[in-house]
């Protein structure tokens, strides 16, 4: 009872920007909003796994976003468009370009995720105060270094050119790759869902986060675990980056900050290891961005700052948070 | 005298009587007179040299109240020290012709801010986890950068400030002569720089050394022990953020005082703090000594690297990417920062202390 009552509330909740908002561009921008709540989820998710299981906080998750967004957005588009296939393709063209962008966006992310958990956050865990400067300085590390080995501009990324345009629904429109964006979001988030509920592997990982010196007695190698996850989410990662920089058509070497403050304010609203949370958290602190950018342009960053505030005091461990 | 003290008095009075002869004391007077001595030195490039340096050892000091003496790692000391340096830049600016009252104003206002934000941030974000505290200011220093580049009736976006100082620190006027020796009014404001950081830094350290500052070592080091005896760990932990971020916004007026201009980039920006947190674990968490020693390496290694790596660039004119890799020099910072976290996490004052303590342990056997 209690439960369908909050939900209720919740709901309309989202209604509430029509009092100022017209139904059409409100439609527009709930569209936006959801497409960018699925980025912040791909990056959050990662995010709050790894703080779950291995209790560390990984302020470098940007990083491996922005390493997402060069080499499968950037680069990999770029070098596809010399074939002909991103700008000028057939449809099914298009979607080959884009997945192998987004493969190799992971296949970076998940990379150099690996090599940062063996190398260097292997040494710091426990230590959490060691960890969030470590993982800051190599946020920084990996910005410059992005600066060094592309630009330190904004570069302009290609669209595919069957995800370009928009749909035009009774007057709303929709941006075929908004959609696009939210249909892989849902099947990156179902997907997690059902390895984590389903799967041996998502069992071992829901009991570490409860407990893991109890899976470690159970005979699990857990450091083994850690780097797995650690590369999943590093994969997530770079996922978001490559989708990210199609969506905004370019790529900075500080999109890595930037994305990092926003999946930090997610993964707080929905508490710390919940992947339910950080996806209710993305979808609200996506939705309420755009809501506001489009009526108080300047106030948007803070809204979500305000947001965290407001759940922060009601419920200090996030939306789902566990006590 | 001695023999009517109580054996504290008489201890008390040995201590001070000893203060005045020990090392340390002799080193922190001529550390003084040096300072003093640099506009003598006629480069200008060392004087802004050490005027940074001297900034720089203050908000590093104050960081390392909240992140070595609380244990508590905080990202808005940045937004802080931006905070001191835009009230000082916005009210010369805006207010018309600088008088001296905007100075006081403008320590006022930085004040004012910058204790309300520390209480609101401490207040939300202390009540569950330290961790939370990292990622809440993080936030929090992040909404502050933006607000600094997007606010441009106020702030003038990235463009920055530009503004000049009232009476004999202003650079357009001509100064006066002491002794036959010229005195500008950049030295006017090198000399004011000095007077304020080495009270600051000397407030520092009695801070540190107080009741209070007893109490935040050991809460840091054993929070449940501490408040089993009887300490509350909440506004001590508050006391520790409030001051040392206040500390930080006076750094920034400093700053803003010499340079004479601010930019979004350079006070606000989110990975200065990777600069504070270098300069902090350099010179040693937990030792206010450390600061200085952390800003002068830090700052003299910023003022020399980039025409050193220059240079060497110079000598391979056919390879972009060396041309590129020169122009990142910060990237070498980011790097060091990583290592010395690793293989060398006291810094060079804690490394000392460590070796001085196994030797006196070792001369009592």
């Amino acid at each position: 009872m209690r439960k369908s009552i909050i939900w209720i509330c919740a709901i309309g909740i989202l209604f509430i920007p029509l009092i100022w908002i017209k139904l059409t561009p409100y439609l527009v921008l709930t569209t936006a909003g959801l497409a960018f709540g699925m980025f912040l989820f791909m990056v959050a998710s990662g995010m709050t796994i790894i703080f779950g299981l291995m209790d560390i906080l990984n302020l470098a998750h940007g990083a491996l976003f922005a390493i997402g967004a060069y080499l499968g957005g950037y680069q990999i588009l770029n070098l596809l468009n010399t074939l002909g296939w991103v700008e000028t393709g057939s449809v099914g063209l298009s979607t080959i370009s884009l997945l192998l962008a987004i493969t190799m966006g992971a296949g970076g992310g998940a990379m150099v995720g690996l090599l940062l958990e063996r190398v260097i956050l292997r040494r710091v865990y426990g230590d959490h105060l060691k960890q969030i400067m470590i993982t800051i300085g190599v946020l920084y590390v990996i910005t410059e270094l992005i600066k060094i080995l592309w630009r330190p501009t904004a570069e302009p990324v290609l669209v595919p050119l069957a995800f370009q345009g928009s749909f035009d629904i009774f007057d709303v429109i929709v941006g075929k790759f908004r959609v696009v964006a939210i249909v892989i979001g849902l099947v990156l988030f179902v997907g997690m869902q059902l390895v984590l509920r389903k799967t041996r592997l998502g069992l071992i990982i829901r009991a570490g986060v409860e407990n893991r010196e109890m899976v470690q007695v159970a005979g699990y190698n857990i450091s083994r675990i850690f780097t797995a996850v650690f590369t999943a989410g590093a994969a997530l990662a770079g996922i978001g980056g490559t989708m990210w920089c199609i969506f905004q058509q370019q790529v900075t070497p500080e999109i890595g900050l930037d994305n990092q403050i926003f999946a930090l304010i997610v993964v707080i609203i929905g508490g710390m290891g919940s992947v339910t949370g950080s996806f209710l958290g993305a979808i609200i602190v996506g939705l309420s961005f755009n809501y506001v950018a489009f009526l108080w342009p300047k106030l948007a960053l803070g809204i979500n700052i305000l947001i965290m505030a407001t759940i922060l005091l009601i419920r200090p461990r996030g939306l789902m948070g566990r006590e | 005298m001695t023999t009517e003290m109580t054996p504290v008095q008489r201890e008390r009075f040995q201590a001070q009587q000893a203060f005045f002869k020990r090392p340390s004391f002799l080193i922190q007077v001529a550390l003084v007179i040096g300072l003093i001595l640099v506009p003598l030195v006629p480069s200008f490039r060392v004087m802004d040299m050490m005027a940074k340096i001297m900034i720089f050892s203050i908000v590093v000091a104050s960081y390392d109240l909240i992140l070595g003496y609380t244990g508590l790692l905080s990202f808005a000391h940045a937004m802080f020290f931006g905070i001191g340096a835009y009230s000082m830049a916005l009210l010369c600016y805006h207010l018309g012709s600088p008088q001296w009252h905007h100075l006081i104003l403008a320590t006022i206002v930085a004040l004012a801010m910058s204790v309300v934000l520390a209480l609101i941030l401490a207040f939300f974000s202390l009540r569950t986890k330290a961790i939370f505290f990292a990622m809440l200011s993080l936030a929090l220093a992040d909404f502050f950068h933006i607000l600094g580049r997007s606010w441009r009736n106020l702030t003038l976006g990235e463009d920055g400030v530009t503004f000049s100082l009232p009476g004999i620190l202003n650079v357009q006027g001509q100064g006066f002569s002491l002794f036959g020796l010229n005195i500008s009014p950049r030295t006017m404001t090198y000399y004011l720089v000095l007077v304020v950081s080495v009270a600051l830094f000397i407030f520092l350290v009695r801070f540190v050394g107080s009741p209070v500052g007893r109490v935040l070592q050991a809460i840091r080091d054993n929070e449940q022990r501490s408040t089993a005896l009887g300490f509350k760990t909440f506004p001590h932990q508050i006391y520790s953020i409030v001051f040392g971020s206040s500390i930080s916004s006076m750094g920034g007026i400093l700053f803003a005082l010499w340079l004479r201009y601010v930019d979004p980039e350079s006070v606000l920006g989110v990975f200065s703090m990777v600069d504070y947190l270098l300069m902090v674990i350099i010179g040693g968490l937990g030792t206010m000594y450390g600061s200085i020693i952390g800003a002068a390496f830090f700052i003299t290694v910023q003022t020399w690297l980039p025409d050193l790596l220059r240079g060497i660039a110079a000598n391979f004119p056919d390879y972009e990417i060396i041309q590129r890799m020169a122009d990142r020099w910060m990237a070498y910072f980011g790097v060091m920062f990583v290592v010395v976290i690793l293989v060398f996490p006291k810094g060079i004052v804690g490394t000392v202390q460590k070796i001085i303590r196994r030797r006196r342990m070792a001369s009592f056997k």
